[in-house]
Formats: structure tokens, C-alpha cells, sequence
């Protein structure tokens, strides 16, 4: 198999995975106990009315039907209009998606970054002080669930020592200029809480690959320990990590929640919150979905990048050859898994989805 | 085969080891040690202040309102269920508004009389006001105002109420300073109904976009408004009463009451609007150095409806026995911490005239003997609460055990706050509830508990008790009329389905520089409040 | 792997287990995480008795006392004790962390490795079924779920459930391939074992260490999705003693009654530290295990 096909296979999934996450979600909400037009009506729930507004919604319609409206709707960005508000979902869902990504990407970018070289430090002085410290906060920064830590910030960032807002003020009409001061402490709460899991994966994979063959031949070669970190370990710390970025996408959003719903922030996890709250069906659908494709989306890039910089997912034979180098790859993942509940699926990811690639390849 | 991995045993064992988790442990700790010292709010204070600052507001400033929004659908048409509160006052007045008597009091009409039977009415209008448009105010807007809280397509609260009284042919306006309601049938109390916050007046030719321009002939004129966000209004110099205290107010929506408590702590607002602070937060915020707590005495009737249609309810002897077997005082004391006082089951707050000061008795014996008698020994049931308001989970767990000595086992269950008023409200037997104060006695009594009521929350059905309403309607002599309402208050203790344990006083967060904060007849005294610097 | 090719399932399980038990005494990582998850549970077992107090019983004439001789922690804003709150609220904790993670585990241990095994259609079918449902975000399925179902603990265990199991499968599935290409499992598909017998046991015991591994992380994982899910309004039912929901009610009063938020913070912190120590020992210890198999063959 060559790599275009690969690729290609690679984009079929993700494109099939959208479908049926969205037929899941869609039916979902359909099974959902209690009719939406009765609901809608609340108290002038009159039969004929009930009747009349099924008929507006299209809800007599066959569910198929329906369902087929409505991803076509969403592929062109009509989300159905709001019960709550009566306005378009996918305006007021584009505005929440700006505003989340405004501190989620920072949180990510910096994340990544700051941890990434934490966790290669870490791996690489394996065993020493600046490990312990490192892996010790980590530990504990990842054991303390996000809400506390917003919590704790807003006291003594907002509060003792004020210099920060303690929450958004404006609503979901705020223009990014005039949510730049509100968004820093979001931003690290978001930061820390994902940069913990990230350090325990960066420093499981550079103590593999400090322990590999290869390393040893380098520094045979004569090569000085900063060109083998530069060379080896920082590469090898950066595909795992880029799994565990991609798979935290989907539990990021469970972060962006909790900051979202301390500091008023208005993003997609307070409109998530809000949308559960008043059960405005159209609005969780449509935010179901844009989650989804962000999730299958990212999680397809790392692969991408993953094959592009990994000669050997793209070189390798059969796979059931390349037994011992798989094993090898196993305890990385197990120990990436033991990081936590995001790279849990980097075990997917190195254990599950190369193996499945490779014995496909 | 050389090995792959890394020697494993030295990995594991210089892992996080005993040290480093004392180090961890230690860490949390210090996370605490921060969090207290690094407040300058400590717990110095133990009492709650009693009412809030008056004194010479500086002219000028802005005021920051932090509230929480009705719903995303929100607007400024005040004859909507889903009017944005705080703005109303601001922007609009009324014909007649309330006293922190309970009176009614002059607004945009200076003076009103009846005919003897009390079914004609005739206000005389203010001259000279003028609108935010620059419009001046006369007879036809009025009329106008009312009749878009009488169309059904409105779907007004209070349109129920007055279209009782009121029909299309109702209101008439000999000059443009004269109004005249002409009632199907009398009302002795009519005027007070005009006095609900459905009732602003608005010009006649805005009706229908009222809901996003705001314009009226209030203190404060429009200047931004986003449903569920934020908005300002601008002092309006043109105002009948004189020019506010203020040059305008901001007001910001947050849903998450702790998110609004921690903006006045960082002192990014200066008020918070429709929340009753819990206890232990009006010590945190009366402690702080840039907030405190102002009272608002017995702002906040606390309910307990029994749904009267319910199997577990329809019987009067079960009510009976669930209002003998709690004590009020001890719900006083224990979820409002004394701050409010009890309510023994009579909805009528002391303060108001019509107030029956008979009470009844507290005798769990004879509430469990009732239940034996009803055949509802030991009864269980669920009572349901939710965060949407501070006492609400206190009250029902207080309630929870003080009925407990009469053998009733109530499990308190907890609702999503946001939902609380759509699903659990008038749908479940037995929740917590609670409604501002400051109805006037008529609309009261006709709106919580007349049969058929679209606010009638325990769907309570008394004939007898609709009958003494429509008496006093009926009677103009005042003595009269009310006896007849202390005869139906008398009723709804005896035999109603929602329970009044207490009046609560309203424990609201405000900056220490706010002066002149009064909050009554669902309106901020928004001339006078002000900033101190 | 010659040696294992002739033993018994059953024995190699046995080898297997004193190999676990060796890292045990050899690795603090785990000595001390399972040591904080034994100190949890034995706490929570013996709560009723050693709390004093019933966590739900209020007292309004001793609201935020401070430390006492009576209330070791102090009393919240509704008089009730904070330390008895904390204790009972463990029980909540790890009674719903426990059966969710092991439903859930179970669940999705057997598809994995069902589907590993198979390695057909319906392989194929329920991995795109995996990846869809791992694509919803977990957070929006709870609130959505405990929403219209009402908070109780079976409907969280459920939720819980339903969310994590697509990922354990997709974990085991990935663990139980590797399995699958060992020698064993050929040469009992050689003597003719019928392919459940081989799912049971050949694949599932030698994907156990994955799968305990798994069971300590999602447990660590799930401990705070139920803590975060109270504090958002959505979980425990007030007045339950539970530690998220103890923290929502508190915490804005955290300078007057800092215990009310700290102590079951620090309860809960220590759990998942617990959770991630004994995780991370057993993968280590365990990983290495699989590892030296591998190379030997």
C-alpha cells in the first residue's frame, strides 16, 4: 500500500466517523422523553397547536428524513433555529466556537510548548531533582480537578491581589478586543490542567528513546548529550504528544465547561450549559457535531503529521514482522496511558491505531 | 535480544517517591495557606449590616449592575414574561407605583377617583413629561400600554389579571390628561393592579419594537441592550422628577451566582440585583473591604406549594397535617440564620394593611393524627429544591426535618436550577418556591390564589375563597374591605395548599460605595441611588 | 515463548501474578498509590463510625464553628459537620467510581477483545461505531443524559458507563492484536478451541495488565468527571455529602470556612493521586513484563 492510500483511507474514516457521529447524536436527541412542540408551548399547549407547530418543525416528518435535512442543513452551516431564542443557531454557535477557541488555542499553544519541554527536562535527568519536581507537580496539578484551581485563581488573582477580572462582563456581544482582559486566567486554568498530562507523556517517551539502541549508537558516535535531545528525544517526545493534544481535544471541552461556567465566560462550554439547562435541542445537536468534527479533524491531522514524520508508520512491512519493535512501543504507551485520562488514548493511539495501521499497511 | 526498554526497576523506583509525595502533600497545603492568607477578606466580621448606606451621593458616576438574565429570549417590553428586570424602573414609569408602604402612590398619574360602585374609574395625567424620543406623554399612550398588555398575542402575566376588568371598550381619554377605565365589573383595589411591573407606559407609536429601544419616560434613557448580555442606560435630563443621581448604569448578565459574588469581591460591579446571598457569603462579602450587604427587610416570600391536584395532596386533612408539623421560627432560624421572619402559612407579609395577625398553631401530635386519620400514616414523598435561589435547598432540608417529628419522610431532591421554573414548578407535588414581596393585597391574593390562576402554584381550587375575593372587590368602604380579605386569609391558612414558612430579608451584595440603595415595589429608587465618590 | 506455549493458560496467569506481586514490593509508585486507595476505602467503609456526626444534620445554633472538639474540621454554613461530610462523601465517591469504572471496563475489555479477535466486519463495524461515540464529547453526553434522567446514582453509573466503555474497547482492542500474534493463541487455534474459548482463555487473561492499568486511570479520571459533574448542578443531590457538590456550596465562602472546600478537595486530590500512582506503578511494572515476553520469542 502506498502512502497516498494510506492518507486516503486515513480521510475516509474521519469523513465516515463525522456521519455516524452525527447520525448517533441525531437520533439521540429523538429519543429524548418528552415532545419538543409540547415543550415549546409549555402551557398554550392545545392539541391543535401541538399540531400545527410538529407541523412547522417538520416534525411529522419521517425521521430519516429529517435527519438527512439536517446534516445537509449543517454542512452549510444551518444549525435550525434555537428554542430558546428563535434565532439561528449557527450564528450564535460561531461567536461561543470564536470565543472558546480564543483560550483554548493559547492553552493549547503554550501548553504544548512549556510542558513538552518539562517533560523531555524531566525525562531526560530522569531520576534527579528537577525530575522529581517536575513529575511530582505534575502529579498533583493533574489530581486537582480544574474547578478548584479556577477557584483558587479568581481569589488570589482577582480578589486579594486584583489583577485580573474575576469574570467576563460582557455577554456573548463582546468583540475579542474587549474579551482580551478576561481571557488570562481561563487561559491558564485551561494551561495547567492540560499541560500536566502532557509532561507525563513527553517524559515516558524521551526515557523509551534515551534507553534505545539508537541513543546508545549516538553516543557511541560521539554525539554530546544536547545533540542527541535535540535530534532524538525532542522528536520522538513530539508524537506521542501530538496524539495526546488531539485526544485532548474532546476533554478539553469538559474543561472549557467548568472555566467557562466560573468565569462567565461566553463560549461554547457556557452555551453548552446553557443549551442542557433550557433543553434547546437544535443548539446541543449542532454543538455535538462541531465538537465531533473538531475532534475527528484534529485527530486526523496528528495522524497525518504523525506519518510524515515517522519514516517507520510509513516504511514498515507487514506488521506482524515488526513484532519486537512493536512490544517495544507498548510500554511508552502503557506509561503514556498511566499519565491520565487524555493520553489514556495515546495507548489507543500508539498501541491501537499504528497497530491497526501497520497491520494494514 | 538486547532489551528494548528501559531498565524498568530504576524507572519505578525513583518514580514520585515517599518524598516527593510528602513534597505533594505538602504542596496542597500550601495551595490552602495561599488561598487564606492571600485574602484580604477575612471571616472578621460575624454580623450581617442592617440596611444599606445612606448619604449625599457625589453627582455623577456609573453604576455597574450585575444581574442575572431571564433568558436568552429576554427584552424590554415590560408586559413580557421575559422582561430584563432592572432595566424597566431605569426606562419607564408607571400611571401609579407603590410605596415601601405598600400605598399606592402617584407616578405618571397625579391623582385618581371612583364612582361610588367602584366600576369607573378616572386618572389625571402629569403634564409636561416627556419621553426619551422627545414625544410628550399623553392619554393615548397609556391607553396603548395597556391594551399591548391586554392583546392575547402579548401573552402578558398581568393580562389575565387586568383583562378580568378590561375589555377593548374599557379605556377612554376625554382630554389627553384624562384616562378613563370604564370596568365590566367593580374593583375597589383596581389602581393597585396598575401598579404591577407589567404596567409601564410607553409611546404609542413604539409598541411595537419596544422590546429592543426601551424608550419611556424613566430616569435613564437606552443606550446599548443585548438580550442575555450586557447594557447601558444614560441619565435622562429631561425626567419629570428631576435628573438622577447617576449618569448611567451598566449592566452586565451573569448566570452563575458565585461568578456574580466573586465580580463584586474583585470590584468589577457595584451591585448585585436578584440575588439573595446565602448566609455564609453575605459574611464573606460583608467582611470584604470593597462590598458589603445591604438588607432589604422581608423582600423575599419563601412558598412551599403543595400541589392540590396531586394524589398526595388533594386531601385538606394531609395539607393540614404537613403546616402543624413544622415550626416556622425553627426555618427561620435555620435556613435564614434569623435574618427574615416566620410566616405561619399566611402569604400576606405584616407589612401590608390586610395583614390577619391570627396565627396558627405549631402541634406535630396533631399532625400526625390528621395523617392517620387521612389514612396517610408515615407518609413519603419526595420535596424538590434547586440552586436557583440561595435558601431554597436550606428551607427544604429544614423543612425535611422538622416534619420528620410527625413521621413524614421527605427526601430532598435537587433540580437544575435553569429548569427549575419550567419542569419541576407546578409539576411535582411538593418543591420550594418563592416570589418577591410587594403585591398589593388584590393582586396578591387574585394571582397566587384565586382558582385557575395562571400563577396559582399549588392549583389550590377554593369557590368560598374566589367568592370573599370578589366581595371585596366589590366593597368600596375600606374597614370592610378588609375583613373580607383577613376572611380569605384566614382560608388559605385553614385549608390552602402553599405553604409560607417565612419571610426572608433580601441579603443583596453591594459595593461599599454605593449610597441611597432601596429596592421596593419591584423598582430601584433609581433617582436618588448613587456613588459616594 | 516456548515455555508458554506449553503451559496452561492457567499457570502462565499464575507466573503472571507473581510477577505483579514482585513489582509490588519493589515499586513505591504503586506501594504508596494503592496504599492512598486502601486508606480511602477503608475510610470510607468505616465512615459511619468514626465521622461522629451525621453528615446531613443541620444545626443552626452552631453554623461555621471553626475548629471544635466536637467537629474536628468545623461545621459548614448549615451547622453540619464538615469532617463527617468529607468521610461520607468518600462513600459516594468510590461507590459510583468504582461500579461505573467497572461496568464500564468489563464492557469494553470483552468487546476489545471480541473485536480484536474477529478481525472482520464486524471488527470494522464496531471500531467506526467506537470512534464516532469517542468523537461526542463525553461532558455534553453526561449533562444531557443526567439532565432528562434525574441525577441518581444508577443513572450516572450508566452515563459514566456509556461514555468510557468506546474508549476501554478501543484500548484492549489495541492491546489484544498484539496478543492475538503470539504463538499461543495460534496453536490453540491450531488444537481447534472454538474462538469464545479463545477470546476468554487465551486473549483476555494476557491482556489483564492492560486492562488494570486501564481500570486505575479511568478510575482516576472518572472520580473527577463525578466531582466535576456535582459541581456543575448535575450530580449529587443536596444535601448528599459529596465532594464537588461540597466545594460548589463553599466556595465562595472559602474565607470563612476554608475546611468546607479543602478538606474534600484534599480528599479527592489524594484518590486520584492514589489512582495515578497505582496506574503508573502497575503500567511500569507491568509494561516491562510484556516487554521481556516480547523479546524472548
Amino acid at each position: 500500500m502506498t502512502v497516498l492510500t494510506t492518507v486516503l483511507r486515513r480521510i475516509g474514516t474521519a469523513i465516515l466517523t463525522i456521519v455516524l457521529a452525527s447520525l448517533f447524536v441525531f437520533l439521540a436527541i429523538q429519543l429524548l422523553p418528552g415532545d419538543v412542540a409540547q415543550q415549546l408551548l409549555g402551557q398554550n399547549a392545545t392539541p391543535d397547536a401541538v399540531k400545527a407547530l410538529r407541523e412547522s418543525l417538520g416534525l411529522d416528518q419521517n425521521v430519516w428524513l429529517r435527519y438527512g435535512n439536517w446534516l445537509i442543513g449543517a454542512a452549510h452551516g444551518d444549525f435550525g433555529t434555537s428554542l430558546v431564542s428563535g434565532d439561528p443557531v449557527g450564528p450564535s454557535l460561531f461567536v461561543a466556537f470564536r470565543n472558546s477557541m480564543l483560550i483554548a488555542v493559547p492553552a493549547m499553544l503554550i501548553g504544548v510548548t512549556v510542558s513538552l519541554t518539562l517533560g523531555v527536562v524531566a525525562g531526560v535527568r530522569r531520576g534527579r531533582a528537577s525530575d522529581h519536581v517536575i513529575s511530582l507537580i505534575s502529579l498533583v496539578v493533574m489530581s486537582v480537578p480544574e474547578f478548584m484551581v479556577a477557584t483558587v485563581l479568581v481569589l488570589v488573582f482577582a480578589i486579594a491581589i486584583p489583577v485580573f477580572p474575576a469574570v467576563v462582563l460582557r455577554g456573548s456581544d463582546a468583540t475579542v478586543l474587549q474579551l482580551l482582559p478576561s481571557v488570562w486566567l481561563p487561559m491558564i486554568v485551561l494551561t495547567l490542567a492540560m499541560a500536566a498530562y502532557i509532561v507525563r507523556t513527553a517524559r515516558s517517551s524521551t526515557i523509551d528513546v534515551m534507553a534505545s539502541e539508537f541513543i546508545t549508537t549516538a553516543e557511541l558516535k560521539g554525539l554530546s548529550t544536547r545533540q542527541i535531545v535535540w535530534r532524538h528525544a525532542v522528536p520522538s517526545a513530539l508524537l506521542p504528544t501530538l496524539n495526546v493534544v488531539a485526544l485532548n481535544v474532546a476533554w478539553l471541552l469538559g474543561g472549557v465547561v467548568v472555566v467557562e461556567n466560573v468565569f462567565n465566560y461566553p463560549g461554547m462550554g457556557k452555551l453548552m450549559l446553557e443549551s442542557v439547562f433550557n433543553r434547546d435541542l437544535p443548539t446541543i445537536q449542532a454543538i455535538a457535531l462541531l465538537s465531533a468534527l473538531i475532534y475527528v479533524v484534529c485527530n486526523l491531522a496528528a495522524d497525518l503529521v504523525a506519518l510524515a514524520l515517522d519514516p517507520r508508520l510509513r516504511t514498515r512491512q507487514r506488521g506482524r514482522r515488526a513484532r519486537p519493535r512493536g512490544t517495544a512501543r507498548r510500554p511508552a504507551a502503557l506509561a503514556a496511558a498511566s499519565a491520565g485520562p487524555a493520553t489514556a488514548d495515546t495507548a489507543t493511539a500508539t498501541a491501537g491505531t499504528s497497530s491497526a495501521r501497520k497491520d494494514r499497511a | 535480544m538486547p532489551p528494548i526498554v528501559p531498565s524498568p526497576m530504576n524507572d519505578h523506583e525513583r518514580g514520585p517517591s515517599r518524598r516527593t509525595l510528602l513534597t505533594g502533600a505538602a504542596g496542597l497545603a500550601g495551595l490552602g495557606l495561599l488561598t487564606l492568607t492571600g485574602c484580604t477578606s477575612g471571616a472578621r466580621s460575624t454580623t450581617i449590616p442592617e440596611g444599606a448606606a445612606t448619604g449625599i451621593a457625589a453627582r455623577g458616576g456609573r453604576l455597574r449592575i450585575a444581574r442575572p438574565a431571564a433568558s436568552a429570549a429576554e427584552t424590554l417590553d415590560s408586559a413580557s414574561s421575559l422582561s430584563a428586570y432592572e432595566y424597566l424602573g431605569a426606562l419607564y414609569n408607571r400611571l401609579v407605583k407603590q410605596n415601601q408602604a405598600g400605598e399606592t402612590v402617584a407616578d405618571l398619574a397625579e391623582e385618581w377617583n371612583a364612582t361610588p360602585d367602584g366600576t369607573t374609574w378616572t386618572f389625571r395625567l402629569r403634564k409636561g413629561v416627556r419621553f426619551h424620543n422627545g414625544k410628550t406623554f399623553t392619554a393615548a399612550d397609556a391607553i396603548a400600554s395597556i391594551e399591548h398588555i391586554l392583546d392575547p398575542k402579548t401573552a402578558s402575566p398581568q393580562g389575565g389579571v387586568l383583562g378580568d376588568m378590561l375589555d377593548k371598550n374599557s379605556m377612554s381619554a376625554p382630554d389627553p390628561y384624562t384616562l378613563r377605565f370604564d370596568l365590566t365589573k367593580p374593583n375597589a383595589e383596581f389602581p393597585s393592579l396598575l401598579t404591577a411591573y407589567q404596567c409601564y407606559i410607553v409611546p404609542a407609536g413604539e409598541i411595537a419594537t419596544i422590546g429592543t429601544t426601551g424608550i419611556g419616560t424613566g430616569p435613564f434613557k437606552l443606550s446599548s441592550f443585548a438580550p442575555a448580555g450586557s447594557g447601558s442606560v444614560e441619565a435622562f435630563d429631561d425626567h419629570f422628577a428631576g435628573r438622577p443621581a447617576l449618569d448611567g448604569i451598566d449592566f452586565s448578565s451573569i448566570q452563575d451566582t458565585t461568578a456574580r459574588v466573586n465580580a463584586l469581591l474583585a470590584g468589577q460591579i457595584d451591585l448585585i440585583s436578584q440575588t439573595n446571598l446565602d448566609f455564609a457569603t453575605a459574611r464573606v462579602v460583608s467582611a470584604s473591604s470593597r462590598a458589603t450587604v445591604a438588607r432589604v427587610k422581608n423582600a423575599q416570600w419563601y412558598t412551599i406549594p403543595m400541589l392540590a391536584t396531586s394524589t398526595e395532596f388533594k386531601d385538606p386533612m394531609v395539607r393540614q397535617a404537613m403546616k402543624f408539623a413544622y415550626d416556622p421560627k425553627v426555618i427561620v432560624a435555620t435556613a435564614l440564620q434569623g435574618t427574615g421572619s416566620p410566616g405561619w402559612d399566611n402569604p400576606v407579609p405584616p407589612t401590608l394593611a390586610a395583614f390577619d395577625d391570627d396565627r396558627r398553631v405549631y402541634d406535630p401530635d396533631k399532625a400526625r393524627a390528621l395523617l392517620k386519620k387521612a389514612g396517610r400514616s408515615g407518609m413519603k414523598t419526595s420535596i424538590y429544591t434547586s440552586s436557583y435561589e440561595s435558601v431554597f435547598t436550606p428551607m427544604a432540608v429544614a423543612y425535611r426535618d422538622q416534619v420528620k417529628a410527625a413521621g413524614i419522610d421527605l427526601t430532598v431532591r435537587n433540580a437544575s436550577s435553569d429548569s427549575y421554573y419550567t419542569e419541576i414548578w407546578m409539576q411535582k407535588p411538593l418543591m420550594v418556591s418563592y416570589w418577591f414581596t410587594g403585591r398589593p393585597i388584590d393582586q396578591l391574593l387574585n394571582q397566587i390564589f384565586r382558582t385557575g390562576s395562571s400563577y396559582n402554584e399549588s392549583a389550590w381550587s377554593n369557590t368560598t375563597f374566589d367568592g370573599l375575593l370578589d366581595d371585596a372587590r366589590a366593597t368600596m368602604n375600606d374597614d370592610r374591605r378588609r375583613m373580607l380579605y383577613q376572611d380569605a386569609q384566614r382560608l388559605i391558612i385553614e385549608d390552602g395548599a402553599d405553604m409560607t414558612p417565612m419571610f426572608g430579608d433580601r441579603l443583596v451584595g453591594i459595593s461599599r460605595d454605593v449610597v441611597n440603595y432601596r429596592e421596593f415595589g419591584f423598582e430601584f429608587d433609581y433617582l436618588r441611588i448613587g456613588l459616594r465618590k | 515463548m516456548t515455555a508458554a506455549l506449553q503451559s496452561s493458560p492457567l499457570t502462565r496467569f499464575r507466573g503472571r501474578l507473581r510477577g505483579w506481586t514482585t513489582p509490588l514490593r519493589a515499586s513505591t509508585a504503586l506501594s504508596i498509590g494503592l496504599g492512598l486507595i486502601a486508606l480511602h476505602v477503608v475510610l470510607a467503609l468505616l465512615a459511619p463510625v468514626i465521622a461522629g456526626h451525621d453528615p446531613v444534620v443541620t444545626d443552626s445554633t452552631n453554623v461555621l464553628s471553626g475548629t471544635t472538639w466536637s467537629h474536628w474540621l468545623g461545621t459548614d454554613q448549615y451547622g453540619r459537620d464538615i469532617l463527617s461530610r468529607v468521610l461520607n462523601g468518600g462513600r459516594y465517591a468510590l461507590l459510583v467510581t468504582f461500579l461505573a469504572t467497572t461496568i464500564a471496563v468489563a464492557i469494553g475489555t470483552v468487546l476489545g477483545a471480541v473485536t480484536a479477535y474477529a478481525d472482520n466486519w464486524f471488527d470494522e463495524v464496531v471500531m467506526r461505531v467506537v470512534d464516532a461515540l469517542l468523537s461526542v464529547p463525553s461532558i455534553l453526553a453526561l449533562l444531557v443524559v443526567v439532565t432528562v434522567f434525574d441525577s441518581g446514582l444508577w443513572v450516572i453509573v450508566l452515563a459514566v458507563t456509556v461514555v468510557y466503555a468506546p474508549a476501554v474497547t478501543r484500548v484492549v482492542r489495541g492491546a489484544a492484536r498484539t496478543v492475538i500474534t503470539q504463538d499461543y493463541v495460534t496453536a490453540a487455534r491450531a488444537r481447534g478451541e472454538k474462538p469464545l474459548s479463545i477470546v476468554f482463555r487465551e486473549i483476555l487473561p494476557n491482556v489483564l495488565d492492560v486492562v488494570l492499568v486501564e481500570y486505575a486511570m479511568r478510575a482516576s479520571w472518572i472520580v473527577l468527571l463525578i466531582s466535576t459533574l456535582s459541581f456543575l448542578g448535575f450530580g449529587a443531590n443536596p444535601p448528599t455529602p459529596d465532594w464537588g457538590l461540597m466545594v460548589q456550596e463553599n466556595r465562595t465562602a472559602l474565607t470563612v470556612v476554608p475546611m468546607g472546600t479543602l478538606a474534600p478537595i484534599v480528599a479527592l486530590a489524594t484518590l486520584v493521586i492514589g489512582l495515578n500512582l497505582s496506574a503508573d506503578g502497575l503500567s511500569k511494572a507491568l509494561g516491562i513484563d510484556r516487554a521481556q515476553q516480547g523479546a524472548t520469542s
